[in-house]
């Protein structure tokens, strides 16, 4: 019973207490730039979670082999393998996302959370915890770009995965641009800072 | 005992009230400006003006309850704020964009900082940039002074430049007409000679200084006569400098104690920036104005420009 | 070569499309190391000149190995390790010719190597100046200014935002925005500055 509760706060901590854009603010520069839509967001956090999770696994898998000195290479090299495996398969089943998502698909690579990830927890902990830690991590970063670009969208756009939700509502435009993206995680951030505080 | 010692942030004003008498003058230094636009554009301007300051005064007092503060609306900068945002709108925007506006300027860009002092943008022009990019439709939406309402979409001067226009006639105004005025624009920016009274008051009462304004002015007036649309040295000095929202900018806003400078040089500096700036944007960019532009983007280098120009210790040379 | 091309990727990657205020590329280092001017300028002296080198090497990569084997896929991965492999260089050159320079940037080379800031513009760089697969004219220079200005760019964010939180550290900002969220909320307002420059045109 123990151990189950171990396991599922190693998959749960990713979420909220340690979300890793909420709270640890690591993986940003992918984040705020595909979070106009809520359809690009979804794309983003299926293939950070893809990539989270197997390059978690497989690091975890050979850390006992891998010499220290050279482990950041070997590590990238793990990640990379995973981005372009993702970069591939998205090509061939959604072209289009691919497109929308432009060079943020294979900076992936550099997305702080996963080598942070590889570094923090996976190079020093067992095969599944690992599997769930990528895990957790993941669907927290998916939950904070979804948050992020369904207030994105919405006030952006007035619309909702692209259907219109309120008819007497002119958004603000700036949302759906830079400075509306900074302005939004700014003040999602303080405002986790305070629920966290409670 | 009453405690002296209070560490506040620059500008160290002694007088706790000076500010507060300060912020009023600059007020009522711009009541003129704003009667000749509601005189230009009708009733729907003054509603717009008291709705910003309204919204402007409620949001700090709102967020000064919440933060358990001083409630300090009376010391009138938060009304200037609201006063400033609303000078700067077209005089055709719906009502609530000015509510928007106003608490954008308060909350984000004047609160999240600590308030009154600390905040390193203006936050009449943060929000005036953040209307324009949010809904840009009705915030490039123009009247013609004395026009109905309903006749909008009417272009400004330096819009009709910047779609091909050539000279003032083409736009069919006189210099006389920019001075007093008689021109599309925002509500505030268009009667240059009552802006222009107003800012006489403050410079004989020493509120401002003449450093930001004339540097501003001069810089973004000579570029423009130097590199114009149609050859080198054929530019129309006084329409540069009469046709937008320079006048305004340069002695109501770029002026701004909390926003600019502290030194001679460094407000020297700080309005040559803001004049290069506004002739880049309205020459090349795609905006015809750049001068809430160029204002915002030296208020990034204040903080830079003061530690390069430092007030000098007293008992140094 | 083309004065207006050029004038256009300086003021694109300086203004418009400014790595961190528009591209949010960087946007780790950006936040660590802009707390005071010092650093903030050392990092970004570090990040020009890996950029701008980086830029070119990876031109070369890209044109020389990965086009003429077919092997475009690998792409991701054979930049990273190049610029990985190009950092780890530097620093071991920089040590050894110049221990005090090192003592300025030594520490902020590492962090380069993870920076997205450095594989984005590589990558942007392939995007932008070879048309299906082939380089277009000048390709090689542009990439090369593409890096330099790119990285122009993003020190001047990363100055202007040392200033700024050097002053703020005098202030008692709001517990609720200290740190962080009162950083965001200023690049949000650097950001909405620079939009002006939005349809640049000469």
């Amino acid at each position: 019973m123990a151990k189950n509760n171990n396991l599922w706060q190693e998959f749960s901590k990713g979420l909220f207490k340690e979300n890793p854009i909420f709270y640890i603010v690591l993986g940003l520069c992918p984040t705020l730039a595909i979070t106009t839509s809520l359809e690009n967001a979804l794309g983003m956090s299926g293939a950070v979670i893809f990539v989270l999770t197997f390059s978690n696994v497989v690091i975890s898998s050979i850390r006992k082999i891998v010499p220290d000195k050279i482990r950041i290479p070997c590590f990238i090299v793990v990640i990379a393998s995973f981005v372009t495996i993702t970069e591939l398969l998205m090509q061939g089943y959604f072209p289009i996302l691919v497109k929308h998502l432009g060079i943020f698909l294979p900076l992936i690579v550099v997305n702080c959370i996963i080598m942070g990830r590889a570094e923090a927890f996976a190079k020093n902990h067992k095969v599944i915890p690992s599997l769930l830690d990528g895990l957790g991590m993941g669907v927290g970063f998916s939950l904070a770009i979804i948050l992020i670009a369904g207030m994105r969208e919405f006030l952006g756009t007035g619309k909702i995965l692209g259907r219109i939700v309120f008819r007497c509502f002119s958004p603000s435009l700036i949302f759906v641009l830079p400075p509306g993206a900074l302005l939004t995680l700014g003040l999602l951030i303080a405002l986790f800072n305070r629920i966290k505080k409670r | 005992m009453k405690n002296n010692l209070l560490v506040s942030f620059w500008p160290h004003i002694q007088m706790k009230d000076s500010i507060t008498k300060i912020m009023w003058i600059v007020f009522l230094s711009l009541i003129p400006a704003g009667i000749a636009g509601v005189y230009f554009f009708g009733l729907h301007s003054l509603v717009l003006i008291f709705v910003s300051i309204v919204t402007a005064v409620f949001t700090e007092a709102l967020i000064q309850l919440i933060r358990k503060k001083k409630i300090t609306i009376y010391d009138g900068s938060a009304a200037l704020t609201g006063l400033l945002l609303a000078y700067n709108l077209p005089p055709a925007v719906p009502f609530w964009i000015p509510i928007v506006g106003s608490f954008f300027a308060i909350a984000i860009a004047k609160q999240t900082f600590g308030g009154l002092g600390r905040n390193i943008f203006n936050p009449a022009l943060s929000a005036r940039v953040f209307l324009l990019l949010s809904w840009p439709t009705y915030m490039t939406a123009f009247v013609n002074p004395f026009g109905s309402a309903d006749t909008i979409s009417s272009a400004t001067p330096l819009s009709t430049l910047k779609e091909g226009g050539r000279t003032l006639s083409d736009i069919g105004l006189t210099y006389m007409d920019l001075f007093l005025g008689r021109r599309a624009g925002c509500i505030g920016e268009v009667a240059i000679f009552l802006l222009l009274l107003g800012a006489l008051v403050l410079l004989i009462l020493k509120i401002i200084t003449l450093h930001t304004p004339l540097s501003f002015i001069f810089m973004l007036a000579i570029f423009s006569w130097i590199f114009d649309k149609h050859g080198l040295f054929k530019g129309d000095v006084l329409f540069s400098i009469m046709s937008g929202g320079v006048i305004l900018g340069a002695f109501f806003m770029a002026t701004d104690y909390v926003t600019s400078p502290l030194t001679k040089k460094g407000k020297i500096v700080f309005g040559i920036g803001c004049g290069l700036i506004t002739f880049i944007i309205r020459r090349f960019a795609g905006y015809p104005e750049g001068v809430s532009f160029s204002i915002l983007i030296m208020n990034a280098f204040v903080p830079l420009i003061d530690r390069i120009f430092k007030p000098s210790v007293y008992g140094k040379k | 070569m083309d004065v207006k091309a050029i004038l256009m990727i300086i003021v694109s990657m300086v203004f418009i499309n400014n790595f961190i205020l528009s591209k949010f590329l960087g946007l780790c280092p950006f936040l660590g190391v802009s707390r005071n001017i010092k650093p903030a300028l050392s990092m970004g002296l570090a990040v020009i000149f890996v950029m701008t080198l980086s830029s070119s090497i990876t031109w070369l990569v890209y044109r020389f190995l990965l086009l003429p084997f077919n092997i475009t896929y690998l792409r991701t991965i054979v930049f990273i390790l190049v610029i990985a492999t190009f950092v780890q260089f530097v620093e071991m050159f920089i040590l050894k010719k110049s221990p005090a320079l090192y003592r300025t940037l030594g520490i902020y080379l590492p962090l380069i190597t993870t920076n997205c800031a450095v594989l984005g513009v590589a990558v942007l760089n392939i995007n932008t100046f070879f048309v299906n697969n082939n380089p277009v004219e000048f390709s090689f220079i542009y990439s090369m200014l593409q890096g330099f200005f790119a990285g122009i760019g993003f020190t001047l964010a990363l100055f202007l935002m040392s200033g700024i939180r050097e002053r703020l550290m005098l202030n008692d900002t709001p517990a609720l925005f200290k740190d962080l969220p009162i950083a965001f909320i200023i690049a949000s307002l650097m950001s909405l500055g620079f939009m002006g420059f939005t349809g640049f045109n000469f």
